[in-house]
């Protein structure tokens, strides 16, 4: 009886056993990720082209952002937008503090946030979107 | 049309403190299951109410328990379908061992020390992993007294018809040897399921109150054995010496004591004269002038604390549960909690806002005989059997209430209350043994037209003491009528039992 | 030059099968757990049946109490497994098995409960607790596996969160009108044979609209344009919402007398608005109406003063209104640090279970006698797990809905296995709402499988990124090029 006694109780501790094999197993999963996450922390927010005619950026495609990143026709641009209706220098995208800032370069046809046109500055966060000429993106949060 | 303002924080950050917050949260409920399932578990698992010892109660046998010589107090068999029975043999001791009955519960020892008698104590959270599953996983345990049935039979057949309470202890060790109350009840009636019910109800309906342990849980008016207590405080705080005398006492026994315009009267001594009355004089004659000036002279605050050392204001802890004994009921705004000096005068001699369990006097008696030194009162001198829990339950020493030289001084006068010339006049028949004896008697007036209850608390046995007492007879008249006699009787019983010094 | 935008064409789905090696793993780890779980319950069961009958036993019988049950659960979890990697979705791997986990737990205890506690009959055929169970089990997997593939865009969440707010105020009033009183608390509504609790689907769309509200609204919320005094609050139209779900709160608790789904409501509401906002003084806000609220129900309705006393004494009526807590805490006692193993708990007065709502108020004083503390701790750590998952995937989320959406959802269960959690172990006052994915219950299954389903969904990290754009001619390196 007492050999029972014991499988049934080592059964019952490996029973507990095992649900902390899970936990940790769980636990070592979300580490990972964390870990992962912290090493693409470089990026700040990212950009994803939503439509775009004319091919240039592509659409679909999605720019990891820096501080500071200018938008426009001219190949200087961080991101280079080859649209008859952009301007060649046409807006620069800022992090300052901890939010975005679009700020409109003079621009022939403006620059637009959710639809309203920037006046020189505008706030712009995380799912807004952006329209110069006829290329539209929408800002993103960074990618973890 | 969304629009993003300055003051916009990213959202990440709130949710990461969310989940921080969450976090603490589950840690507490961690902690609360800590609380429960290791902290208290021992508590809750052993509960009287628990199902689990409900069912253990019914199939165990309860371990036996018996006096300081081994004779059985309860015992359990089984009935004719198996279950546990339990039984009692004799009535005297039933508000010591109480009872273990399945529709009433338990009382007394038998709850006190439920666990052990079960064979549940000692289930620590980590071991015990295989026994979970048998019923009775340990041997219950037995438990051995300090209390002398012979002693404690003595002390009930001399209370006789009277309400009452005796309790004697040794002053050494803490030992109790009896504690007696009356009337009493037959706990094996109430263990046996047949008759419990009608046997509780009974019992429940009586004026005389019968479950009450009056010993331990009786609360009373003391008189004049207080007094002893307004000693300790004044000599310790060194308001009062043997050599005090009030000037103002001898008139005031004539005119009354006048204290905040309120005058305190008491009968006049015609057997000291006029003169005024020093320590062992005024408790001779049991003063209550001197005790109302020497309290004054204490103060209310020192009166209080003393007693505090003695085990008032609190449960004595004990193996029994235990009333709280009071100087005064703490409403008042004087030191101490006195209502003013009206009040503090009275309490010095024992008629103020004060009641006390005859188990807190006995302790005072004990002190003085155990030179100023308190020990932890017990009535278990062993858990006997085999197991974790088991074993000898030595003396401990609560604590020094007073030093060894005030002690002396409250011990003369003691001894010159039984002895003395004048002493023996109020004391008649306390000192029946043949060795030294000490005490003091007290008369607690009720107001009223009622008898008042009568009250003696003392020691004997020359030297080093052996056996201190308390009684307390309810409406038994004067002290030195009812109460000291009967302690002195006891004594003498004890003393034939046990060889005198 | 502003035109309206018109809608992102949604990409034709290539379907690709994708392995999912952690999930696969977990959910073998589950199976193994909760094989050996059933294994000890069968034993101690057969061996205690035995010790009744007086008889011995001549072999240890290690078979689980229902094995086909139990293979049938398993069988549906790696099933849901096959579909996710069929269907390719990059979703989150560790909801499935965290989730299969709490569910076989309360699978297991409630094939150890007595079976008759519920039972359900459709002619001939008679279903126990346990079987009952398993069906909701196996219906809540089918829940969340069409969920976690059908579910690709939010617009029907995010466009119609009115209309869910209307939906859900009306089975609120429904239940008003026409719910049947069950232990003194008006929480049931029933159609035909089938009957459920309302505000367990109730606390999802409560959410929903939440997340909508709350991210159309965030920045408003946010500003301070209202001075009263030394108090800077946000335009008063907006603070009108906040006001109107402390009153459906209260409302709740008085007509429903559901103090549980009241309290769960309240705080997962303050919660999300500091979580949109960031403004604590939102919370410190709600907890002065949440006091004041209390203060006046506790005062005014006898069901509220009965809980509250009840907590803060449960031995003042030890045989009566005292009962349950007193022997749930008898049972988390008699549990101690290790448990005393499956099955091998609970003894019953006179035949009678000591904690009648055992399956569905106090599975967590039966879990914590049987598993001990430290099997207590494993379960309080994997609705851990559950919540900090879901709050990962809120703060991954690409936009503010969805960040609130998952947030709000992961925040449901935790507060809700919290409320009840904490109501178990006496240290606030008992509120009757169930132990998530553990309780027996559909209406309370179903509403926890709709909220994993739907974070699973919002776990979605997208297709494979498409190819970078061409590298910038003459890039200046502040842009690093899209591909992950």
């Amino acid at each position: 009886m007492d050999g029972f006694l014991l499988t049934l109780w080592l059964v019952r501790i490996l029973f507990l056993l095992l649900l902390y094999a899970f936990l940790f197993a769980v636990v070592r999963v979300l580490l990972r990720d964390l870990r992962a996450a912290s090493r693409s922390r470089g990026e700040l927010g990212r950009l994803v082209v939503l439509a775009s005619p004319r091919g240039e950026p592509p659409a679909g495609a999605s720019f990891a952002l820096d501080v500071i990143a200018t938008l426009g026709r001219d190949v200087n641009n961080s991101v280079v937008v080859d649209d008859p209706f952009v301007s060649g220098e046409h807006a620069v995208l800022t992090f300052r503090g901890r939010s975005w800032y679009v700020e409109d370069l003079g621009s022939t046809n403006g620059t637009f946030v959710n639809g309203a046109q920037v006046e020189t500055v505008a706030a712009i966060g995380f799912g807004d979107e952006l329209q110069l000429g006829e290329v539209r993106l929408r800002l993103d949060r960074p990618r973890t | 049309m969304t629009s993003s303002g300055p003051g916009r924080r990213p959202i990440g950050t709130t949710i990461l403190r969310t989940g921080v917050a969450l976090a603490c949260a589950f840690a507490v409920l961690a902690g609360g299951a800590g609380w429960w399932q290791v902290v208290e578990a021992q508590r809750l698992a052993t509960s009287p109410d628990n199902p689990v010892v409900i069912a253990a109660a019914r199939r165990t046998l309860r371990g036996p328990i018996v006096d300081r010589d081994g004779r059985w107090l309860a015992r359990s068999s089984r009935d004719a379908n198996g279950e546990a029975l339990r039984e009692y043999r004799d009535p005297v001791v039933s508000h010591v061992v109480g009872y273990a009955s399945r529709q009433f519960g338990t009382a007394g020892l038998e709850r006190t020390y439920n666990p052990e008698l079960l064979g549940l104590a000692g289930a620590d959270p980590m071991g015990g992993l295989l026994d979970k599953f048998d019923p009775s996983p340990r041997e219950p345990l037995g438990l051995r007294l300090t209390l002398d049935l012979r002693l404690q039979r003595a002390a009930v057949q001399a209370l006789g018809r009277d309400r009452g309470a005796v309790v004697m202890l040794d002053p050494a060790t803490g030992e109790i040897l009896a504690l007696a109350s009356t009337p009493t009840y037959d706990a094996s009636a109430i263990a046996d399921p047949a008759t419990a019910a009608a046997t509780f109800e009974r019992l429940r309906d009586d004026d005389a109150k019968p479950l009450l342990p009056r010993a331990t849980l009786g609360r009373y008016v003391p008189g004049s054995v207080f007094k002893i207590v307004t000693l300790m405080a004044g000599l310790g705080g060194d308001a009062i010496s043997p050599a005090t005398t009030f000037p103002e006492q001898p008139d005031a026994e004539q005119d009354g004591l006048v204290v905040d315009g309120f005058p305190i009267r008491d009968g006049h001594h015609p057997q000291t004269g006029d003169r005024a009355l020093d320590l062992v004089e005024a408790t001779e004659v049991s003063c209550n002038l001197w005790f109302a000036l020497a309290g004054l002279a204490t103060g209310g605050e020192r009166l209080v604390g003393e007693a505090e050392e003695l085990g008032f204001g609190a449960a004595i802890p004990f193996d029994l549960p235990t009333a709280a004994s009071r100087v005064n009921d703490g409403s008042g705004d004087a030191p101490g909690g006195f209502s003013g000096e009206v009040e503090l005068a009275s309490a010095a001699f024992g008629q103020g806002g004060t009641f006390v369990t005859p188990l807190q006097m006995a302790l005072v008696a004990a002190t003085v005989a155990n030179d100023g030194v308190l020990m932890k009162p017990h009535l278990v001198s062993e858990v006997t059997g085999e197991g974790t829990g088991a074993g000898p339950v030595g003396p401990e020493t609560w604590r020094r209430v007073l030093a060894a030289d005030d002690a002396a001084v409250i011990q003369a006068a003691m001894r010159e209350a039984v002895e003395g010339d004048l002493g023996r006049l109020f004391t008649s028949g306390a000192k029946g043994t043949g060795v030294p004896t000490a005490g003091k008697s007290g008369t607690a007036e009720l107001g009223g037209s009622g008898e008042p209850h009568s009250w003696f608390i003392g020691y004997a046995g020359g030297q080093t003491p052996r056996i201190a007492i308390a009684v307390l007879v309810e409406q038994g008249g004067r002290g030195g009528e009812r109460a000291a006699p009967l302690a002195g009787d006891l004594m003498a019983r004890y003393f034939e039992l046990y060889g005198r010094p | 030059m502003s035109v309206a935008a018109p809608a992102l064409p949604i990409p034709a789905i290539r379907i690709r099968p994708r392995m999912r090696s952690t999930e696969l793993l977990l959910l073998a780890l589950v199976s193994v757990a909760l094989v050996a779980g059933a294994s000890s319950l069968g034993a101690t069961q057969r061996l205690l049946a035995a010790r009744t009958a007086g008889e011995t036993l001549a072999s240890l019988d290690l078979s689980p109490p229902d094995p086909r049950g139990l293979a049938v659960y398993l069988t549906a979890l790696f099933m849901v497994h096959l579909a996710f990697v069929l269907a390719g979705r990059r979703t989150d791997q560790v909801l499935l098995p965290t989730l299969a986990m709490l569910g076989g737990i309360g699978l297991l205890l409630m094939q150890r409960l007595p079976q008759d506690l519920v039972v359900q009959r459709w002619g001939d055929v008679a279903l126990g607790l346990g079987q009952l169970q398993l069906g909701w089990l196996l219906i809540a997997l089918l829940v969340i596996a069409a969920l976690a593939l059908a579910v690709r865009s939010d617009a029907w969440l995010r466009l119609y969160k009115y209309t869910w707010a209307a939906a859900g105020i009306a089975l609120l009033l429904l239940t008003f009108v026409f719910g049947s009183e069950v232990n003194g608390a008006r929480l049931t509504l029933s159609i035909g044979p089938l009957s459920g609790q309302p505000s367990e689907l109730l606390k999802v769309i409560l959410v929903v609209f939440l997340a909508g509200y709350l991210s159309e609204n965030r920045t408003l919320l946010a500003e301070e344009s209202t001075r009263i005094g030394p108090l800077r609050l946000p335009p008063i139209p907006y603070l009108a919402p906040m006001v109107a779900m402390w009153a459906i709160a209260l409302g709740i608790v008085v007509v429903q007398r559901d103090l549980g789904a009241a309290l769960l409501f309240f705080a997962v509401f303050l919660v999300l608005l500091y979580v949109a906002t960031g403004r604590p003084a939102y919370v410190a806000g709600g907890l002065l109406l949440f006091v004041a609220g209390s203060w006046v129900l506790y005062n005014l309705f006898a069901h509220v003063q009965l809980r509250v006393d009840n907590w803060l004494d449960p031995w003042a009526d030890p045989l009566g209104a005292g009962f349950q807590a007193i022997q749930a805490l008898y049972a988390f006692g008699r549990g101690g640090l290790l448990g005393v193993g499956l099955g091998a708990g609970l003894p019953t007065i006179g035949g009678r279970l000591p904690v009648p709502a055992v399956h569905t108020d106090y599975p967590l004083a039966a879990l914590g006698e049987e598993l001990g503390l430290i099997g207590l701790l494993a379960i309080l750590g994997l609705y851990l797990v559950l919540v900090i998952r879901g709050l990962r995937i809120a703060a991954a989320a690409q936009d503010d809905f969805r960040a609130i959406l998952a947030a709000g959802l992961s925040l449901v269960v935790g507060v809700q296995a919290f409320i009840i959690a904490a109501g178990n172990l006496k240290l606030i006052p008992l509120t009757g709402i169930t132990l998530p994915l553990i309780s027996y219950g559909g209406s309370s299954l179903l509403a926890n499988a709709l909220v994993v389903g739907l974070l699973l969904a919002l776990s979605d990290r997208g297709a494979e990124p498409p190819p970078p754009p061409r590298a910038p001619r003459r890039g200046l390196g502040r842009l690093r090029r899209g591909a992950a």
